[in-house]
């Protein structure tokens, strides 16, 4: 047994105190009564004063020492050795991922891995430490390098689990950087090893001992992982996914619903492992979709999804050519683009369009407004040089977003402007005369390109339409994407023209507003459901959707991990020095002082 | 009217409208306003009797003589004065209480002696406490008030209670009324007192009188005692159970001095010194048949 306060023992000088004072005589008050032998020989205790006087046996003396002595006894706080093995820094892991919410270890996943980190909160002896890190899509330090086990029991029970996945990579080298040079330090890992896979910079091992305490028992599941609405000519359809990831045949009902109420019920039987596509009606007036299975699994966080039903709407956009078929091709491939295809004798502006595409033809005034300018005639504003010749296309670089999945190689242009000296952009397509394609952010998202398409191969390459579509998803991003969102992905939000307030109403019904005149990221996407986006134009609110679900086959893979692949410990760190915990057993010493407290109060009373 | 500041005139005054009532006649010494047990001079026939000599011829019912040839002496009842004795304990017990319970005893003897007096009885004062000490002689009349309580304010209080002195000057008392003031709370056993009142063949009355302190004590905590007649002390806590054990010790022992009064033929009345004097006087001691 340990004594964790060992100087409270000081406190037992109560014991011989008490005592003194039984053995001294209480200076009491004289009271003269009329008739002393009808009082009868009864005092109460035997309470200390000058002179001393003869110690007699009493019970309140007896109750008062084993008072002192119990409570001494707990002031002390006694520990016996417990089993687990502790260092003097314990870093605790507390996995806080969506597939802790899994109830096959009742009540959850995560309400056991609290009560086991809470356990290892009460063996901390008096001088070791520990952090509490909640390992979640951002791991977080809740309660850092701290001895205080009230402290500790705190921030542990304030830990709510998330829907997101557990980032383990961050939060171990978050803890790797708490440990400080040659600590004796320890890290525990409480979770189902559902963890996303660690990266590979920790080829040198953690400055400390990672053990890994598996939390469930079974992998018996089945989940939704994907819908989709998919429109086409004909009709408008949703496809949902239901995955098995048990063992045992299941027999589920798929109740089919949309904003409007109950489309469809249907039963789907699945065998163990075995995964089926279901085809449903999307109503034409649906905003939202929602499949939900029936309960009685141990996650439920997978057994409902929603899909934003609503189509987008539509861009107008205008192509000023006198015939491009390439351009409006590859521009008509946007689905929600709306393209109208006028000859440059035709123009009279293009206020009436988000974006215009002016094809070899100087408009009178460039619009304020996005737009794609193609091989501009000479004397026009953005016109370049004098023509060159050209030799390797090439990007000027080539991790850029508006080139993803857009390949130069064996990309040939004829001649182009000499855009050297142009003041447009920034160079996005390059060559050794002349950069080829500028693009610019200020005032409004626009291209500049300085060659004719027809005098390149660039249109009869996979990647022409490709550009197209990324240069023009770059101008005209959706006001709020209609897809559905991982649990704590960021969504960008890009205000209406006009906007004047932009709001987020999330799925538990609390409000978020953003920034109205500016792109927005928001990243309060911890619950699953339809998020409300509410845009106020012209004193009209204007409402889109997009939806958060979980879709994540890895957390609906509940099986847990037995023997997770851990980080070694660094080879030249310092030797976890680690000693057994200790389970303070000072609270019952306690509660038994309380009681003794209360009979010597009834003794007292008693006139014992 | 005698004033003094054991009572009050008004008191007085409504004292002068009671009598010390008792049961059966009484023989004094002098003549009062009681049946005798003597025959004597009042207008109220008793008997009639054979003339002998030495009989005052002048009782001789010539009538009867007429009838009879033969002598009769008529005999009339004579009134004479009731005997009132007055013991009041001034023990060290007596001196206690608030009210004082030895300043409400001297009150309270006070008025039944001049009840008596008014009547004129003869009353004779004894205080006691470890022996009994005499009043002085014999006062009767009315005149003789002052004086009576005058004395009975010049005792002063003290000392143990020895009941068992009081019985040889209760024993030697004549036939009629013997009044007992006492708390009843001594060591000694009051029992032989009471005896020695039915031995002497008085109509004697036991009023116990107590303070309201000793029948609820108003403290509790740590105390030393002391005993007010024997000066001894002892420590002491009041809980809740030690103050129930007095009460009841209390309880028992004025049960006895009650149920030792009531088997002898004695009135008994039980006073707390918060009692106006009035209301002992016009309603206790008239309800147990003392004063009428």
């Amino acid at each position: 047994m340990t004594f964790l306060a060992p100087a409270a023992a000081a406190l037992a000088i109560t014991l011989p105190a008490i005592i003194a004072l039984y053995f001294l005589r209480i200076r009491r008050p004289t009271r003269v009564v009329p008739a002393l032998h009808l009082w009868p020989d009864q005092i109460r205790d035997r309470q200390a004063n000058v002179p001393w006087q003869r110690l007699r046996a009493s019970w309140l003396l007896l109750l008062q020492l084993a008072v002192a002595a119990f409570l001494v006894a707990a002031a002390v706080q006694p520990a016996v050795p417990a089993s687990a093995s502790l260092a003097a820094h314990s870093i605790v892991l507390l996995d806080a991922s969506a597939s802790m919410q899994a109830k096959d270890v009742p009540p959850s996943r995560f309400d056991e891995a609290k009560r086991r980190a809470g356990a290892l909160i009460d063996q901390l002896g008096p001088l070791d430490r520990m952090t509490l890190i909640a390992v979640g899509s951002t791991p977080r330090i809740v309660a850092s390098t701290t001895g205080d086990h009230d402290a500790m029991h705190r921030a542990l029970n304030g830990i709510a689990v998330t829907n997101g996945p557990a980032d383990l990579s961050a939060a171990l080298l978050l803890a790797a950087g708490i440990v400080r040079s040659q600590e004796s330090a320890r890290a525990y890992l409480f979770s189902d090893g559902i963890v996303e896979p660690l990266r590979a910079s920790f080829a040198n091992g953690l400055p400390f001992p990672v053990e890994y305490d598996r939390i469930g028992v079974s992998g018996e599941n089945v989940a939704l992982t994907s819908l989709v609405v998919r429109t086409s000519a004909q009709s408008r359809a949703a496809y949902l996914r239901v995955d098995n990831f048990g063992q045992q045949s299941r027999t589920v009902t798929v109740e089919w619903r949309s904003d409007a109420g109950l489309i469809d019920v249907r039963p789907v039987t699945l065998n163990g492992g075995q995964a089926q596509d279901v085809v449903l009606p999307v109503p034409d007036a649906a905003t939202t979709v929602t499949a939900r299975i029936d309960g009685g699994d141990n996650f439920a966080l997978d057994d409902s999804v929603t899909a934003i039903a609503r189509t987008a709407r539509p861009f107008h956009v205008l192509l000023v050519t006198q015939g491009n078929v390439f351009l409006e091709q590859a521009l008509r491939l946007r689905g929600d683009f709306q393209l109208d295809v006028v000859a440059p004798s035709a123009y009279h502006g293009s206020t009436a369009y988000a974006m215009t595409v002016f094809d070899r033809f100087p408009p009178p005034a460039l619009p304020e407004a996005p737009f794609v300018m193609v091989d501009p005639p000479a004397g026009s504003a953005l016109a370049g040089g004098a023509a060159v010749g050209v030799g390797r296309v090439r990007a000027s670089d080539a991790g850029d977003p508006l080139l993803t999945n857009v390949s130069l190689q064996d990309v040939h242009v004829a001649r182009s402007q000499d855009m050297t000296r142009s003041t447009f952009g920034r160079a996005l397509i390059t060559s050794l005369q002349t950069p080829l394609v500028l693009v610019r952010d200020e005032p409004f998202r626009q291209v500049l390109v300085g060659f004719d398409v027809h005098e390149s191969d660039f249109p009869l390459r996979i990647g022409f339409p490709i550009l197209v579509q990324n240069l023009s998803e770059w101008m005209l991003p959706p006001s709020v994407p209609s897809r559905s969102f991982h649990p704590d992905e960021a969504v960008t939000v890009v205000p209406e023209t006009g906007a004047t307030s932009v709001t987020v109403v999330r799925p538990d019904g609390s409000r978020r507003a953003l920034a109205a005149g500016s792109i927005a990221t928001f990243n309060d996407t911890d619950q699953v459901g339809v998020y409300t986006v509410e845009q106020t134009v012209a004193g009209t609110t204007d409402r889109s959707w997009f939806a958060v679900n979980l879709f994540s086959d890895a957390a609906s893979q509940l099986t847990p991990v037995d023997h997770l692949t851990l980080p070694p410990e660094e080879a030249t760190g310092p030797v976890a020095a680690s000693h057994h915990g200790f389970l303070q057993i000072w609270p019952w010493i306690a509660l038994l002082g309380l009681v003794l407290v209360v009979a010597e109060w009834l003794a007292f009373h008693r006139g014992l | 009217m005698a004033a003094s500041a054991l009572l009050e005139p008004q008191l007085l005054r409504r004292l002068e409208g009671l009598a010390i009532l008792v049961r059966r006649s009484v023989k004094g010494q002098m003549g009062g306003e009681r049946r005798s047990l003597s025959r004597g001079r009042s207008p109220e026939f008793a008997d009639f009797r054979s003339y002998s000599p030495g009989d005052d011829y002048r009782l001789i019912d010539w009538n009867a003589y007429a009838r009879l040839d033969r002598y009769m002496l008529r005999l009339f009842v004579a009134e004479e004065e009731l005997p009132l004795s007055l013991f009041v304990d001034l023990s060290g017990s007596m001196d206690w209480g608030r009210p004082n319970k030895a300043v409400t005893a001297r009150r309270l003897a006070a008025a039944i002696a001049y009840v008596a007096l008014a009547s004129l009885d003869r009353v004779r004062l004894t205080v006691f406490a470890d022996g009994p000490t005499s009043g002085g002689a014999p006062y009767r009349g009315r005149h003789a008030a002052q004086e009576l309580l005058a004395r009975i304010e010049s005792f002063p209080a003290g000392g143990p209670t020895d009941y068992a002195k009081l019985v040889w000057p209760i024993g030697r008392q004549r036939p009629g009324m013997t009044v007992l003031i006492t708390d009843g709370l001594g060591e000694s056993r009051i029992e032989p007192a009471i005896t020695s009142l039915k031995l002497a063949r008085q109509e004697g009355a036991v009023l116990q009188l107590l303070a309201p302190q000793e029948v609820t004590p108003d403290w509790a905590g740590d105390a030393r005692l002391k005993d007010a007649e024997t000066g001894v002390e002892r420590e002491f806590t009041a809980t809740p159970a030690t103050q129930a054990a007095y009460r009841a010790a209390l309880a028992r022992r004025t049960d006895e001095i009650e149920h030792a009064a009531i088997r002898r033929g004695l009135r008994f009345a039980r006073l707390t010194t918060d009692q106006p004097i009035d209301d002992m006087v016009q309603r206790t001691l008239r309800r147990i048949g003392l004063l009428g």
